[in-house]
C-alpha cells in the first residue's frame, strides 16, 4: 500500500487514543458544563451543542490521525452514538 | 424513466423563486474543480464517478412548473455523465481547461429544461488532469459538494486498493421527509417565534456599500492567505476560552463590518449547514440556510468577554437555524426592493475540503458557491494548517479596488485583534492605508514667501500704480490713490495709538472707504475686527469687551454703539500721507479677528495671523491663475471670512476689485446685473444663495471665468443646475474660520458626476485628517472626524485659552504641530479627495433613515414655485424630529402644489411635514441661513398630530382595522404608505360608507390617502361620490407638470390592478385608470372595440387636453391602448409612450371557443387575486364564486350586486369585442412588456404585432401573465416605463411620428396563423 503525502504527518505523530471519557470531557468543555452533566444517550443538541462546536470537536478528535466524517457524527448526535463511530474507526486502524 | 413527483423543499423554494426572477443569472451554478496530478486510473475514476453520481440523486432532478406550484422529480435522462476533454495539445493546457470551465460556469441553467449538473474531466497531460463539477444550487450546497466529492474519492480508492466501498450516500427520501415533518412541526413554530422576537424591533441593516443587493451575473474575488502565526494564535485563543475558532473569526469579522458602518450593531448573514442532528446529514442536497446574526460588539470589553458574548448569541441562533431566512423575510415583510435582512455574509469553512485520491496529489479550486448579492467574507481551511480569506463581492456595488482593500484590511484587522486586549485598541486602517491617508494625500509642502499680508498688498499696489484698483457704484480709484489714502489713514491711526498687536474695529458699509480702512489697519501693523451693526447691542457689547479694540472706523452716527471705544469717521480721515514711518508687522502677528457664533451662542473671536492668510491667498492666486485681466466681485459681508480673499486677492494678483453696493448680496437680480455690467470674472456664492441666484431669470447665460462655493454643502444637483444656467468654472471650497478661510478645494466641473460633491484636496502646506474616536486614521470610504493641520490654522480664540485648547489639540502625527477639530464628519475617496458627511453632532435620521436635506431642497426648488428654500430638521418636541421647508416666493406660494411636486420626487419620509412661507429667509450677518431665527411651524394640520376630530378618530380605527396595525396613528398617516393595497382600499371605503353613510370614492382615497385629508373629504359631505367603478378614476395624483399616464383596464373592466404600478413610478406622476362604462348596470355594452376606444380617447382628451398622452394596458387593455392611440393620433394629438403588458393581437383569439359565464367568473377570481385553476373544487357559478369571495374576505365579495353583475357582463362583452376587432396600424413604437415565463409552445410572441405597429421595444419580465401587476413584475416594469415616459416628456414638440398611416388603415389585417 502506498503512503499518501498527507498521511506522513499522521504516521509520524503518535496518535493519542480517544476514549469515551475524553470525548465526554471535551464535549463538556465546549458546553461550559461539568462532564457529569453529559449522559451517554442525551441529545447533544438539547444540551446546547451547535454545529460549529460539533464540527470543532470532530476535527479535534481526528487530529490524532482518525478518519472521522462530520456528516456521520451529525446523523446521531449523542455521546453513545459518537463513541460507537470513534471506536469502530480506532478498531479498523488498529486491526 | 423517472421517479415520483415531489414538492420543492423549503430550502429549494427560496432559490427557485430567485432563479425564476433572474433566469439569465448563471451564479446559481455552484462549481469547483480539482487538479489531479499523478497516474490517474481513468476507468476506475469513470466508474467511481458514475456510481457517486448515481447515489447522489439530487443531481438528476428536473423541476417542473405546475398550477399547484413548482415540483421536482428524479429523471434518469438528467443524470450527468462524465465528459472527457483532451486539452493536452494546447500550449497551456491548464489555461485552456480553465477557460473552458469559465465558459461553462457562465451558462445559465433552466431547471425546468436543462440537467442541473455537469461532470467533466480535462486531460492536461499523461499525469495531469482537471475534474470539474458544476451543480445548480437547487440540487446541492457547499457541504453537499464535499460529501459527493469525498464519496467519489472513496469509491476510486476502494477500486484501486480493492478495499470495501463504504456506506453509499443516503437517498433524497430522508431530505423530503424531514422537510415535510418540519413544515408542520411545533419546532418550526418555536423557531418562528424566536426569530420574530429577535427582530421585533425591526432593526436597520447596514452594509459596506449602499445600493440594492441584487446579484449580478458575475462577482469580484480577491483572496489572501492568513499567515500561520495568526492562525495558530486564533486556535490557541479559541482553545483557551473554549469557543470554536470559527465563532471567534465570525465575531471579529462582525466587529470589522461595524467599524465601517459606524452603527451600534451589525447584522451578519452566516451560512448554516443545517445538518447536525438530521437524518439527511449525509445527503448531497440543498439544505443550507443563512442566519441573520445580530452583533453589537463592546469595543471596550476585554476581548475574551466580547467573544464569549458573541459566541453565546451564535449558539442561540443556531438552535433555531432550520427556520428559513426566506420565510423570516416574509414574516418581517422584507420582500422585494432594497430591504435587507442582513448585511455582509461571513462564511467559515473549518474543514479541509480537498479529497484524497490514492496515489494522486490534489488541489481544489472552489469557483462559485451561489449568487453574491452584496459581499461575502469566506475563511476556508485548506491542507491541514492553511487558512485562506476569500472576499467575493457584487461588482454593481464594489469596485475591484475596494474588494482588494477589504481583503488586506480584514486579514490585518483579524491578526491585530488576536494580539489585542480589546477591540478598541485595534485600528481599522492597515499600515499602508494609514501612511497614505495621513501623509501621501497630505503631501502639500510648497514654499510660500514668509511675509505679511500688508507687505504683499503694498508690493502689488506699487507694481501698477495707474491700474484701476477698486470699482464701486460707477466710481473707481487707481492703485496709487488707494496706496496713498490707506497710508495716510494708517499714519493717522498710528498717531492715535494703533500699532502691532492692537485691534481696530471696522463697521462700515460696503464702500471705497471700507477698502481704504481695511488696508490702513493692516498697514498700521494692527489686526482688523469686522463688525456687523445690524446685530443686537448686547452681542456688539460682548464682542467689544472681549476684543478691546483701541479704535473703531465707523460712520459718525454709529458712535453711541461703540461705548468707550473712540470712533474715527471717514469724514475725519486724512487723505495725504504724512512723513511718519509705519510699524512693520511680522508674519506671526494677527491680521484679522473674526467672531463666529459658537454652538453655545457665545461669540468666539478667531485670531488669524498673516502667515496663515498669506498661504491661503498665494495658493489661490497661483492655483487658479489670477492676473490683471480678472475682476473679483466683493459681495460677501466682511464678518464672514470668505470676504477676506475677495478684499485682498485683487491687490496681490493685479486684478481689480468690484465692490457690490450694500445689500446687493441678497438680491440675485442686482448681482446678475453687476456681473454683466462690470465684467466680473470671479464671484463667490454660498450654495443657498447660488440656488436663489440660479432661479433668477436674469442669471440665465451669465458668463464668468470662475465661481467659488463654500460655507455650506454644495448639493450635486445644484452643481448640475449651475452648469445648465451659467457659463463658468465652479469650484467647491471648504474651511472653517479657524483655518484661514479654506483648506480644501474641488473642481465641480460640468463633467464632475460625484455624488455627493467632495470638499476635495488639501491646499498648500495643509493637512486633512479623517480620524476615528481614538484619533486613528480611517481607511477610505469610512466616516470619521475631520481634523485640519498646517500653516493656515488660526492662533486660537481671543481671550479663551480654554476653548483654544479644546479645539486646537496636538497633532499626533507631526510632533510639535497642532490640529484643529472641525466637528464635521468626513471620509476619504481613494484618489485623495475628502467627502463631507455632515456635522458630527447632528446626523439627521427620520424613522431611522438618513435624510438628505439637500435633496429635499433640490426638489422644492425644481418646482419653480418659490425663489428660495431652506429645509431643516426640527425637534420642537423631544424625540420627534420633523422636516420643515421654509420657502420664499413672490406672493403667496401654492403650498399644496408644492407639496405634491416634492412628494413626487423624494421618498415619503423626506417629504417635509410642514411648508412655511416667509417673506425672506433669516440670515446671519455672514449671509448664512440663521437657523435659530426660523419660526417653529404650527403643526396643526401639517404633521404628526393625533387624530383630532371625531371623523379622524373613527377613520384611524378603520385604517387600523383594515391594515391590522396596532400602533397609534397620526392624522398624517397615509393608507398606502402603511401598506394598504387597492383591494383593502375598496374594503376601507365600504366600511366608511357603513359608518358615515357615504364615501368619497376610491379615486379620492388614492389622491387623499391620509386620515386628515380623507376625513376632510368625508366631512365635506356627499358631493361627488366615486364608487371606484367610474369610467375614469384617478389612481394616484402626481407632479402637476408631468403628463399623466392613462391605464386601460384588462378583461374585467376594472383598472384598480394598476394601483401598484402607479405608486411605483418615479418621479411620481398622475395615473388615471380607464374602466368599462358598462360596469354601471344602466350603460349598454359598447358596440365595437373601436367605439369603445373612441369613447376612451374622448375621455382622455377631456381631462388632459394638451397632451402628450401616455397609455398602458394589460392583456385586453393593451389591445385597447393600441386602438386608443390610433384614435388619438387620427385626431392629431401627440402620443407619448404606448405600452402593452403582454397583449396579443385579436387574430390570436378570434378562433378560440366563445367564453362561457364560467370564464367571466374565473376572470373575477383572478381580479380578486386568486388563481382560478388552483380552485378546482369551486363550482363556477355566481353564487358559489361570490360566497367564496366573501368567505375569503375579499373586498370584491362585498361589492354591490349590481357592480358584480357589471363585472361579469363586461368580461363576457369584452371577449366578443376582441373577436370582432380588426386592428388599424399605429405608426409609433409600442413599449412592450412580455411575460417571459409564459406562453411556451403557444406561438404567442410580441412580433405578432409587427403588421400593426411602427416598432416594438420589448422588455422581458420574469413573470407569468397573470402576475404582471404583482410586486415582482412591477419592480421590473415601473422603472422601464418611467424612463420611457421621461424621455418623451423631455423631447421638444417635434412633429409627431405617430400619425396612423391612412394606407395601412385601409388594408385589412393579415389573417391569423392557425
Amino acid at each position: 500500500m502506498s503512503i499518501e503525502p498527507g498521511d506522513i504527518q499522521r504516521i509520524v505523530t503518535p496518535a493519542v487514543p480517544v476514549t469515551r471519557e475524553k470525548m465526554r470531557a471535551d464535549i463538556a468543555r465546549m458546553l461550559h458544563e461539568d462532564p457529569s452533566e453529559i449522559g451517554d444517550e442525551d441529545s447533544l443538541m438539547d444540551l446546547g451543542l451547535d454545529s460549529m462546536r460539533a464540527m470543532n470537536l470532530v476535527l479535534a478528535w481526528s487530529e490524532g490521525g482518525l478518519e472521522l466524517e462530520f456528516a456521520e457524527f451529525a446523523e446521531n448526535p449523542t455521546l453513545a452514538g459518537w463513541w460507537a463511530l470513534v471506536e469502530a474507526r480506532q478498531n479498523t486502524r488498529n486491526g | 424513466m423517472s421517479g415520483p413527483v415531489h414538492p420543492l423543499t423549503e430550502a429549494q423554494s427560496g432559490l427557485w423563486y430567485a432563479q425564476r426572477l433572474a433566469p439569465g443569472n448563471p451564479l446559481f451554478n455552484t462549481g469547483q474543480y480539482i487538479e489531479l496530478t499523478g497516474p490517474l486510473d481513468l476507468p476506475a475514476f469513470e466508474a467511481a464517478l458514475a456510481q457517486g453520481v448515481a447515489e447522489a440523486a439530487s443531481l438528476s432532478l428536473r423541476m417542473e412548473e405546475t398550477p399547484a406550484g413548482p415540483v421536482q422529480r428524479v429523471l434518469h435522462e438528467a443524470r450527468p455523465h462524465l465528459h472527457i476533454i483532451d486539452v493536452s495539445a494546447a500550449p497551456d493546457p491548464l489555461a485552456a481547461a480553465q477557460a473552458d470551465i469559465a465558459r461553462d460556469m457562465a451558462i445559465p441553467v433552466d431547471p425546468t429544461r436543462d440537467p442541473l449538473a455537469g461532470e467533466r474531466l480535462f486531460i492536461l497531460g499523461p499525469r495531469r488532469f482537471v475534474w470539474q463539477q458544476r451543480i445548480h444550487h437547487l440540487a446541492i450546497d457547499g457541504y453537499g459538494m464535499i460529501l459527493l466529492t469525498q464519496r467519489v474519492a472513496e469509491l476510486y480508492n476502494a477500486r484501486l486498493r480493492g478495499t470495501p466501498q463504504g456506506n453509499p450516500l443516503p437517498g433524497l427520501g430522508v431530505v423530503l421527509a424531514e422537510d415535510a415533518a418540519y413544515r408542520g412541526s411545533p419546532k418550526r413554530e418555536q423557531d418562528a417565534a424566536f426569530w420574530g422576537a429577535l427582530f421585533a424591533d425591526r432593526p436597520d441593516v447596514a452594509s459596506l456599500a449602499p445600493g440594492a443587493p441584487v446579484s449580478a451575473a458575475q462577482f469580484h474575488r480577491r483572496a489572501v492567505e492568513i499567515d500561520a502565526a495568526t492562525f495558530a494564535r486564533l486556535r490557541a485563543l479559541a482553545e483557551r476560552i473554549a469557543i470554536p475558532w470559527p465563532d471567534v473569526l465570525t465575531a471579529l469579522a462582525g466587529a470589522y463590518v461595524r467599524r465601517h458602518t459606524g452603527t451600534p450593531e451589525v447584522i451578519l448573514g452566516v451560512p448554516f449547514m443545517a445538518r447536525l442532528g438530521s437524518a439527511a446529514a449525509r445527503v448531497p442536497a440543498m439544505l443550507m440556510n443563512v442566519l441573520p446574526l445580530r452583533l453589537a460588539p463592546d469595543e471596550d470589553a476585554p476581548l475574551d468577554e466580547m467573544l464569549a458574548q458573541a459566541a453565546k448569541a451564535f449558539t442561540r441562533a443556531r438552535r433555531h437555524g432550520r427556520y428559513r431566512s426566506e420565510q423570516l423575510r416574509r414574516d418581517l415583510k422584507l420582500i422585494g426592493g432594497q430591504r435587507r435582512l442582513h448585511g455582509p455574509l461571513v462564511n467559515i469553512l473549518p474543514f479541509d475540503e480537498t479529497p484524497r485520491f490514492s496515489g494522486l496529489e490534489t488541489r481544489l479550486e472552489v469557483l462559485s458557491t451561489g449568487p453574491v448579492e452584496d459581499i461575502t467574507f469566506t475563511f476556508r481551511l485548506h491542507g491541514t494548517e492553511g487558512l485562506r480569506l476569500e472576499v467575493d463581492a457584487n461588482p454593481d456595488l464594489y469596485t475591484i479596488g475596494e474588494v482588494e482593500a477589504h481583503t488586506a484590511r480584514l486579514s490585518t484587522f483579524v491578526a491585530t485583534c488576536l494580539t489585542a486586549r480589546r477591540l478598541a485598541d485595534v485600528p481599522t486602517a492597515t499600515m499602508a492605508e494609514a501612511r497614505r491617508y495621513l501623509f501621501e494625500v497630505n503631501d502639500t509642502t510648497r514654499p510660500v514667501p514668509d511675509v505679511t499680508l500688508s507687505a504683499l498688498i503694498e508690493a502689488g499696489l506699487a507694481r501698477t500704480p495707474d491700474a484701476t484698483a477698486v470699482r464701486f457704484n460707477g466710481g473707481t480709484i487707481d492703485c496709487a490713490t488707494l496706496e496713498a489714502r490707506s497710508r495716510a489713514l494708517a499714519g493717522q491711526m498710528v498717531r492715535a495709538g494703533v500699532g502691532r498687536g492692537s485691534i481696530v474695529a471696522i463697521a462700515l458699509p460696503r464702500s471705497l472707504e471700507l477698502i481704504v480702512a481695511l488696508l490702513a489697519v493692516l498697514r498700521a501693523g494692527a489686526a482688523y475686527l469686522p463688525l456687523d451693526l445690524s446685530h443686537p447691542d448686547e452681542r456688539l457689547a460682548r464682542i467689544l469687551s472681549s476684543a478691546e479694540p483701541v479704535l473703531a472706523l465707523a460712520l459718525p452716527q454709529e458712535r453711541p454703539r461703540f461705548g468707550r471705544v473712540p470712533v474715527l469717521a471717514p469724514d475725519d480721515w486724512e487723505s495725504r500721507p504724512g512723513e511718519a514711518t509705519l510699524p512693520i508687522a511680522q508674519p506671526d502677528d494677527a491680521a484679522y479677528v473674526i467672531y463666529t457664533s459658537g454652538s453655545t451662542g457665545e461669540p468666539k473671536g478667531v485670531v488669524v495671523e498673516h502667515r496663515a492668510i498669506v498661504n491661503r491667498l498665494e495658493w489661490m492666486r497661483v492655483h487658479y491663475g489670477f492676473d490683471a485681466s480678472d475682476r473679483i466681485l466683493q459681495k460677501t459681508p466682511m464678518t464672514f471670512d470668505v470676504s477676506v480673499w475677495e478684499f485682498f486677492l485683487p491687490f496681490i494678483s493685479g486684478a481689480s476689485l468690484v465692490v457690490a453696493p450694500p445689500e446687493a448680496h441678497r438680491d440675485p437680480r442686482a448681482i446678475a446685473t453687476l456681473i454683466r455690467e462690470e465684467g466680473v470674472t470671479t464671484a463667490h456664492f454660498v450654495p443657498s444663495m447660488l440656488a436663489a441666484f440660479l432661479a433668477e431669470p436674469a442669471a440665465k447665460g451669465v458668463r464668468l471665468a470662475r465661481v467659488f462655493c463654500s460655507g455650506e454643502e454644495l448639493p450635486a444637483e445644484l452643481r448640475d443646475r449651475f452648469h445648465r444656467t451659467v457659463v463658468a468654472e465652479l469650484h467647491n471650497l471648504y474651511g472653517p474660520t479657524e483655518a484661514a478661510v479654506d483648506v480644501s478645494y474641488w473642481p465641480a466641473s460640468a463633467e464632475d458626476a460625484s455624488h455627493p460633491v467632495p470638499i476635495g484636496f488639501p491646499v498648500w502646506n495643509t493637512r486633512l485628517y479623517v480620524l476615528d474616536d481614538a484619533n486613528r486614521p480611517q481607511p477610505p470610504g469610512v466616516a470619521g472626524h475631520l481634523y485640519l493641520a498646517g500653516v493656515q490654522l488660526a492662533r486660537g480664540y481671543l481671550g479663551r485659552p480654554d476653548l483654544t485648547a479644546e479645539r486646537f489639540v496636538p497633532d499626533p502625527f507631526v510632533p510639535g504641530e497642532r490640529m484643529y477639530k472641525t466637528g464635521d464628519l468626513a471620509s476619504w475617496r481613494s484618489e485623495g479627495a475628502v467627502v463631507y458627511l455632515g456635522r458630527s453632532d447632528h446626523q439627521i435620521k427620520i424613522r431611522g433613515l438618513r435624510v438628505e436635506l439637500g435633496e429635499i431642497e433640490a426638489a422644492v426648488m425644481s418646482a419653480g414655485l418659490v425663489r428660495q428654500a431652506a429645509i431643516i430638521a426640527r425637534e420642537d418636541q423631544p424625540g420627534a424630529q420633523r422636516i420643515v421647508a421654509y420657502v420664499v416666493a413672490d406672493g403667496a406660494p401654492d403650498i399644496e402644489r408644492l407639496r405634491a411636486h416634492v412628494a413626487a420626487r423624494v421618498p415619503d419620509y423626506m417629504v417635509p411635514s410642514a411648508f412655511v412661507a416667509l417673506e425672506a429667509l433669516p440670515v446671519t450677518s455672514n449671509g448664512k441661513l440663521d437657523r435659530s431665527a426660523l419660526p417653529a411651524p404650527d403643526f396643526a394640520g401639517t404633521g404628526g398630530r393625533h387624530p383630532a376630530t371625531a371623523t379622524e378618530r373613527r377613520l384611524a380605527e378603520l385604517f387600523a382595522e383594515q391594515l391590522g396595525v396596532s400602533d397609534e396613528m397620526s392624522a398624517e398617516d397615509d393608507f398606502f404608505s402603511l401598506g394598504g393595497d387597492s383591494l383593502q382600499a375598496v374594503a376601507l371605503l365600504l366600511r366608511v360608507r357603513e359608518l358615515f353613510g357615504h364615501d368619497p370614492g376610491l379615486g379620492a382615497l388614492f389622491s387623499h390617502p391620509s386620515i386628515a385629508a380623507l376625513a376632510a373629504l368625508i366631512d365635506a359631505g356627499e358631493g361627488v361620490v366615486e364608487a371606484g367603478l367610474d369610467p375614469l378614476i384617478t389612481l394616484i395624483e402626481g407632479a402637476p407638470d408631468l403628463p399623466p399616464l392613462f391605464a386601460i383596464h384588462p378583461a374585467g373592466g376594472i383598472s384598480w390592478c394598476y394601483g401598484r404600478l402607479a405608486r411605483a413610478l418615479q418621479p411620481r406622476r398622475t395615473v388615471h385608470g380607464l374602466q368599462a362604462p358598462a360596469l354601471a348596470p344602466d350603460v349598454p355594452l359598447a358596440s365595437s372595440l373601436d367605439a369603445l376606444a373612441a369613447d376612451y380617447a374622448a375621455r382622455i382628451r377631456q381631462v388632459f387636453p394638451q397632451g402628450p398622452y401616455h397609455l398602458v394596458g394589460w392583456s385586453v387593455g393593451g389591445i385597447l391602448a393600441q386602438a386608443v392611440a390610433v384614435k388619438l393620433a387620427e385626431g392629431g394629438a401627440r402620443l407619448g409612450v404606448v405600452a402593452m403588458l403582454d397583449a396579443y393581437p385579436t387574430d390570436c383569439w378570434r378562433d378560440e371557443p366563445e367564453p362561457q359565464e364560467g370564464d367571466a367568473l374565473k376572470a373575477l377570481l383572478a381580479i380578486a387575486g386568486h388563481d382560478p385553476d388552483r380552485l378546482p373544487a369551486l363550482a363556477l357559478n355566481r353564487q358559489s364564486v361570490i360566497a367564496f369571495l366573501r368567505a375569503t374576505d375579499s373586498p370584491l365579495g362585498t361589492l354591490p350586486d349590481a357592480a358584480l353583475d357589471g363585472v361579469v357582463r363586461v368580461v363576457a362583452g369584452n371577449s366578443a369585442l376582441v373577436r370582432g376587432h380588426f386592428h388599424t396600424r399605429y405608426a409609433g413604437t409600442i413599449t412592450y412588456f412580455r411575460a417571459a415565463l409564459d406562453h411556451e409552445g403557444t406561438g404567442l410572441t410580441p412580433q405578432l404585432w409587427a403588421p400593426y405597429v411602427g416598432a416594438l421595444d420589448i422588455t422581458d419580465v420574469p413573470s407569468l401573465h397573470a402576475f404582471l401587476t404583482g410586486p415582482e413584475a412591477t419592480a421590473v416594469i415601473a422603472p422601464v416605463l418611467a424612463r420611457a415616459m421621461e424621455r418623451t416628456d423631455n423631447k421638444d414638440e417635434t412633429p409627431c411620428a405617430t400619425m396612423a398611416s391612412p394606407a395601412a388603415s385601409l388594408s385589412s389585417p393579415a389573417p391569423a396563423e392557425a
